[in-house]
């Protein structure tokens, strides 16, 4: 397998994207194998993109201001959806917030959950 | 950030007819928004106390469409948890253009597993389910169509659809991830049925294929 000189001299030398992250405590190290500190990010295969994400980093992602914002153009269905209204933009984050905090207990005990059927 | 959503909500002015099923597409992921591998839509449906010869068609709602995670995480926070649904009510979870249907081209050959939960679990293993599938858990990318959480009197069910029924190779292989993300126990009755069978008894749930391991 030789290409011709010409086009060797086309493959240019990158350096590997590298990203680094500083752990202080143990404590953030992820509980799973599959995941790296900080978080895992998508990654594409040859011959294949595909977007995986683990549980741990969708459950962060639910923090993240960009998740607050009210969702463009829902449906309203009364009693199953509470699109944000025009109300006062502190007292709606308020709400979204204690939810979120609420779901984060929610999450920690997930290592222990057993189920009974 | 407040101006887009503005201009994307002067449609919804809280009517619950947007006529036809008033699907609406996926905005595009905004910058420092994380992609999904697909765009998925939620649908809602209820069957009218009284009339349980209503149309399904009739009942399913579309509420949403996402593209990323933020997205998706901005859709699910308002919307109620599965068990604080009242009667008898779903929610779907499908990819972007497949209707949650059986006749949908992209259903018809397919079939769904299916779990049977106590009261009381549905909310957590709702989300530990689609989780999996928004995250591409399931390593069957063309495969999973979308995933349903049925709220009933006796129990709750939780579904999830594949695109080919005949696969068994895929169908085992997303029985094994339902059983590792739901972390449901070795013995769990799991059943699987075809939407070919779906059709013929008109029926989501009853004469089941069962599978215990």
């Amino acid at each position: 397998m030789s290409a011709p000189e010409s086009e060797k001299q086309q493959s240019k030398v990158r350096d590997i994207p590298i990203r680094r992250v500083v752990l202080n405590d143990i404590s953030q190290l992820p509980s799973e194998y599959s995941s790296t500190p900080g978080g895992t990010f998508f990654s594409t295969t040859p011959g294949g993109t595909r977007i995986v994400y683990d549980r741990s980093f969708l459950m962060k992602c639910r923090n993240s201001p960009l998740a607050k914002s009210p969702p463009a153009n829902m449906l309203n269905i009364p009693g199953i959806t509470s699109p944000a209204k025009n109300v006062e933009e502190n007292g709606d984050a308020q709400d979204i917030k204690e939810e979120g905090d609420k779901n984060e207990k929610v999450s920690a005990e997930d290592a222990q959950f057993e189920m009974d059927i | 950030m407040n101006n887009k959503f503005d201009a994307l909500q002067i449609e919804d002015s809280g009517e619950e007819d947007v006529g036809d099923t008033g699907f609406r597409p996926a905005p595009k992921p905004g910058p420092g928004e994380h992609p999904l591998q697909f765009n998925y839509s939620i649908w809602f449906s209820r069957r009218t106390p009284g009339n349980k010869t209503a149309a399904y068609d009739q009942s399913l709602k579309f509420i949403a469409s996402f593209a990323s995670v933020e997205q998706f995480w901005s859709v699910y926070s308002h919307l109620v948890r599965p068990s604080e649904m009242s009667g008898h009510s779903d929610y779907h979870l499908f990819k972007e253009g497949i209707r949650p249907m059986w006749e949908d081209d992209a259903n018809k050959h397919g079939g769904k597993w299916i779990i049977r939960l106590k009261k009381g679990l549905a909310s957590r293993c709702w989300e530990n389910l689609i989780l999996a599938m928004l995250g591409e858990q399931f390593m069957a990318v063309e495969e999973i169509c979308g995933a349903v959480v049925s709220i009933r009197h006796q129990d709750d069910i939780l579904s999830l659809w594949n695109r080919t029924a005949s696969d068994t190779a895929t169908t085992t292989r997303i029985r094994d991830t339902l059983k590792r993300v739901l972390h449901l126990p070795p013995n769990t009755i799991m059943e699987y049925k075809t939407h070919t069978d779906s059709i013929k008894d008109n029926s989501s749930f009853r004469n089941t294929d069962k599978f215990i391991r």
